[in-house]
């Protein structure tokens, strides 16, 4: 689903120039559940947003469905995104000024999406993230897990191909972190695509494969494995 | 999705309920200034605007020597137009002033505004005929043709067609009643035809210019032409005639300083706005006025607009977080210029409602101000209306929303909201073209008071308190034997009767009036030197009783015989003009008369402080004794303690022997003087208002603005307060950059100021000279205003406890 071949970022100010990514090489499949992972400064961030076509690479390629995105205008990259990608942050950067409802509602009504349609699409989405009854309230009446559900079911309602996860329980406590890690864990099983970044071994311990990375280098790959008790019932 | 922006527009207005006030009220004032002035405009250019022949319709001006403009001309051309001029349709002499005369019908008397014209009159201004003969109203000298308005009030429900009615002494019959059309430089109540009289008495007079003559062109194109034609005919009777007798040419005459009257045609549908000269009853706009005040409510709505677009980008700084997120889930360009733009529409038009109640609830005051009955309507408003929507909504919108759209996506989440630097010059730009637009206000207005300050204070050669002027009808008819006589006599022995009532001190009268100038003007030559003189005739008295000075020689008395046949006295403008070293004793050439200079009377203002004192020519009625025609009002002297009681008896007086059909009107000469120049005092007190309002708007926006900016360093403030920065630092640092653009607008508004309110000076022959005094007095009240509001938002910021800014990522 993404290639990523000898990708790099360089920020240039008038006197200083930083290299962000340094040829990175990463191939994501479609249904894997992947985590970036490293010290603050390596770069993680950086890639994330290249790959969610919110930043543009110096150099290299960046295939989004065997479709080249290096060089895509703004629009072209906004068109792609609204269509395909999800995002989920570590401060969920939800419109305040607007209501669960209407928060959740904007992807669609970027996409077109006719009115009665929405309406319902939005029912659904919250019934299943669990929140339907906050749907009138305002994200500041919302506790914070609350509020990343809402970003969740925000970032899904699309139908997107792949979800992308900044620090997704960055701002919460450990009960509200390891329901949406769960969340998470629960859409992977549903056939849907992650890729995360996170600080936090125990986050990265729920997805498949981890990427650890160092001044804007993949220094390692690590297969993670979960126990899971399954209950087998005849 | 037009939901959504709804929603979002109505949340940000509840949290910023004061800016956004602010800001509507603002962008409404500027509306409804540039609404005034549309409806001023419209008003004005309607004049005429209905009638058929506008363009074709030309008024024959007289331009008799080099800054001097006659509305009228000579009857002589009468003979020629008939026969010798094909381009013209028709030709029509006129009285272009009413006559405010009584029409009688049986015991009905209405004073009714009344036109004398030759019959073709209708031809020039094609009123619509309701009742009787639409082709020929007036088709013979005892026929009057009467308004809608005039039958209504003198028949009632009765047919007025046929009926006779009095007026003048004479019998008039009703031949057509018409309605008046719509705008119109004449509208007249009545019209008569009794103008023939009177033409052919002048019909030999190449000197008389006494009546107004418009000319029909079947062509407006030939208009040049028959300008010539008429030109050159007045040459060969006047000019080529006069150098004939001296023995000389034409060109040698005119090298001598002799001035060759042209003719000028005047098409109707200019002539409310760009006449040369006042030449119609409904009077003459004032385009220069209309011109200012267009053009400062342009610069008001601009003012306005640059506020709004200012506070609006400092405002996107706030939504910068949900432009980001929109931009995020897929909103392009495009969405978020257009979801931007819409909240401008949604503001304009909310300006626009309330522009338009500002204006109704204002209207009659500005109505009295302009002496208009102005409306809002038309469908030409409605036009202008929409275009001034579109025009804002283009201008204050697209900035912002284009600004808007650039944040860039990334930075805005992080919180990172770095400036670019093009926003921050033209936002700083802008707020200088604020203060560049206040100071031209401030500036401008002091110029303006200081002037009329000086008009309305100036020494103006005679003293007008306590003294009343009546206006006095002389009726007269010229065919009577001794008319003259009789009506000097009548004269006389009203002056007598009055005198005998209790409190009045002094009567007297002359033949022209303080602030409107003589009623007619004569030449005098001595030597080789013309002057065209004011005819002030008048009484022994008039002089001394308006303590007019004689500064040279005598006044004129009944002790000298000579005073009342042969003695004329010259005020000092026309001394000059006589360049003599001494006038007393000479004799001059007086219309044909010969008179003796006895005295010079000190320069008084005749027509205005803000008009040249003219050249008059001072005699007692018995000198020339036609001058009593042109009495119209008498003078008399009261006693100010017994004022009250002395107008009652003179008014008591006046019904019952002098005049009892006609309303007593009177008025006292200073302050009917000092309305001659009403429209300077207006414009003085527009002027001010205005500046009131611009003030206003600069001030919201300079508030909102350092409103805007400080909060956006706080946290910058916070740091130096932890660093141990004192408060007099802080707010030093904060306001420094507001005087410095306090400053450039300054600048930036003093040539403008100069050069502008340099040639509104030129209206006046008496004026100021534009001292530094208004431009320091702008500087300092500007410099003043922008600390206070600068300065207390700046210390309302160094007072906030510094944790809340401080925050930890």
């Amino acid at each position: 689903m993404i290639t990523i071949k000898k990708l790099s970022k360089i920020f240039r100010t008038e006197e200083v120039e930083t290299k962000a990514l340094n040829e990175i090489d990463l191939v994501v499949n479609q249904g894997e559940f992947i985590t970036i992972m490293g010290a603050s400064g390596c770069g993680k961030s950086t890639l994330l947003n290249i790959v969610g076509l919110l930043d543009s690479a110096s150099g290299g390629s960046y295939q989004l469905l065997n479709q080249e995105m290096n060089g895509l205008s703004e629009s072209e990259k906004s068109k792609i995104r609204k269509q395909n990608i999800g995002f989920i942050f570590q401060n969920f950067n939800l419109i305040d000024e607007l209501s669960v409802f209407d928060n959740i509602e904007l992807p669609l009504i970027y996409n077109n999406v006719p009115t009665s349609e929405r309406k319902k699409k939005v029912e659904a989405i919250a019934e299943r993230l669990a929140i339907s009854h906050r749907l009138k309230h305002f994200p500041q009446q919302l506790s914070g897990g609350q509020q990343q559900r809402v970003a969740v079911a925000r970032a899904l309602i699309n139908d997107p191909k792949i979800i992308l996860a900044d620090e997704p329980t960055g701002n919460l406590d450990s009960k509200n972190g390891n329901e949406v890690m769960e969340l998470l864990t629960d859409l992977h099983a549903n056939g849907a695509t992650i890729l995360m970044v996170t600080h936090s071994d125990y986050d990265a311990s729920f997805s498949q494969k981890t990427i650890y990375m160092k001044d804007g280098m993949v220094i390692s790959e690590k297969q993670n494995s979960r126990n899971v008790d399954v209950l087998v019932t005849n | 999705m037009i939901n959504n922006w709804i929603k979002i527009f109505l949340y940000q207005l509840k949290k910023n309920k004061l800016f956004t006030i602010l800001n509507t009220l603002g962008l409404s004032l500027g509306i409804a200034g540039l609404i005034f002035a549309i409806l001023y405009w419209n008003d004005e250019q309607s004049y005429n605007d209905w009638n058929p022949h506008k363009k074709h319709v030309m008024h024959a001006v007289s331009y008799v020597s080099y800054d001097t403009y006659w509305a009228t001309s000579v009857a002589t051309f009468e003979p020629y137009l008939q026969k010798s001029f094909p381009e013209l349709d028709s030709y029509c002499y006129l009285n272009q002033w009413y006559y405010n005369e009584i029409i009688q019908f049986k015991n009905k008397k209405e004073i009714v505004p009344i036109i004398d014209a030759q019959k073709t009159f209708f031809e020039f201004f094609p009123f619509e005929f309701v009742k009787g003969n639409s082709k020929n109203p007036l088709p013979d000298k005892n026929s009057i043709a009467i308004s809608e308005e005039t039958a209504e009030k003198l028949f009632g429900n009765e047919e007025p067609i046929g009926k006779e009615v009095t007026y003048s002494g004479r019998k008039l019959v009703v031949r057509g009643v018409y309605k008046i059309s719509g705008k119109s430089s004449l509208e007249p109540q009545a019209v008569t035809n009794l103008i023939n009289s009177r033409l052919e008495e002048d019909k030999d007079q190449w000197g008389n210019f006494t009546f107004g003559l418009l000319l029909k062109l079947k062509n407006p194109s030939d208009a040049e032409k028959v300008a010539f034609k008429l030109q050159r005919l007045m040459s060969e009777n006047r000019e080529l005639k006069w150098a004939k007798e001296q023995g000389i040419t034409l060109d040698e005459w005119k090298k001598q300083g002799g001035f060759q009257t042209q003719i000028l045609l005047e098409p109707l549908e200019n002539a409310r706005l760009h006449s040369k000269v006042d030449g119609y009853a409904e009077g003459q706009g004032n385009y220069q006025f209309l011109m200012i005040m267009v053009g400062l409510s342009v610069l008001i709505l601009i003012l306005s607009i640059v506020n709004y677009i200012n506070l609006a980008t400092a405002n996107a700084i706030q939504r910068a977080k949900e432009v980001g997120v929109r931009k995020i889930l897929g909103a392009s360009k495009s969405n978020i210029v257009k979801q931007f733009i819409f909240e401008t529409v949604l503001i304009t038009t909310f300006s626009i409602l309330v522009a338009l109640v500002i204006v109704e609830l204002s209207l009659p005051y500005y109505n009295e101000f302009l002496g208009k009955t102005l409306l809002i309507h038309g469908s030409q408003f409605y036009i202008q209306l929409i275009v001034i929507f579109l025009i804002v909504i283009i201008v204050a919108g697209i900035f912002p929303s284009v600004y808007v759209s650039n944040f860039e996506t990334l930075k805005v989440l992080k919180g990172n909201f770095g400036r670019s630097k093009s926003g921050v010059w033209l936002r700083n730009a802008m707020l200088i073209l604020q203060f560049g637009i206040a100071s031209f206000f401030i500036i401008g207005s002091y110029i303006v008071y200081q002037q009329v300050n000086y008009l309305q204070n100036k020494e103006l050669g005679f003293k007008g308190e306590q003294i009343i002027q009546i206006d006095y009808r002389n009726p007269y008819d010229f065919s009577k034997q001794g008319m003259r006589e009789k009506l000097l006599s009548r004269y006389l022995t009203i002056k007598q009767e009055l005198s005998k009532i209790k409190g009045v001190k002094q009567v007297a009268t002359g033949s022209f009036s303080f602030g409107n100038g003589a009623n007619s003007s004569s030449s005098f030559s001595h030597n080789e030197v013309t002057i065209q003189g004011q005819n002030m005739g008048m009484d022994f008295d008039m002089l001394d009783m308006m303590n007019i000075k004689i500064k040279k020689g005598r006044g004129l008395s009944e002790k000298y015989a000579s005073d009342s046949i042969s003695s004329i006295l010259i005020n000092e403008t026309a001394e000059k003009m006589m360049n003599e070293k001494d006038v007393l004793g000479k004799e001059i050439d007086w219309n044909g008369k010969k008179l003796k200079i006895v005295g010079v009377v000190t320069d008084f203002h005749l027509n205005g402080p803000h008009n040249e004192i003219p050249p008059m020519a001072f005699f007692h009625f018995k000198t020339v004794d036609w001058m009593i025609f042109n009495v119209n009002k008498i003078y008399v002297k009261v006693n100010p303690e017994e004022l009250e009681t002395t107008k009652a008896d003179i008014e008591k007086f006046w019904i019952k022997k002098i005049d009892g059909d006609y309303p007593f009107t009177y008025d006292f000469v200073d302050k009917h003087f000092a309305r001659t120049y009403e429209t300077y005092v207006k414009q003085k007190d527009l002027f001010s208002l205005l500046n009131v309002i611009v003030i206003l708007i600069a001030l919201f926006g300079l508030f909102s603005l350092a409103s805007y900016s400080i909060q956006r360093r706080m946290k910058e403030i916070a740091i130096r307060k932890t660093l141990g920065a004192e408060t007099k630092t802080l707010l030093k640092d904060l306001s420094k950059q507001y005087i410095v653009f306090c400053l450039i607008g300054f600048l930036l508004a003093l040539f403008p100021v100069y050069f502008l309110l340099g040639k509104w000076l030129e209206n006046f022959v008496y004026r100021i000279d534009i001292t530094l005094m208004p431009f320091f007095i702008g500087f300092v009240i500007l410099l003043i205003l922008t600390l206070v509001v600068v300065l207390s938002k700046a210390y309302q910021a160094t007072k906030v406890e510094v944790l809340n800014y401080l925050k930890y990522e």
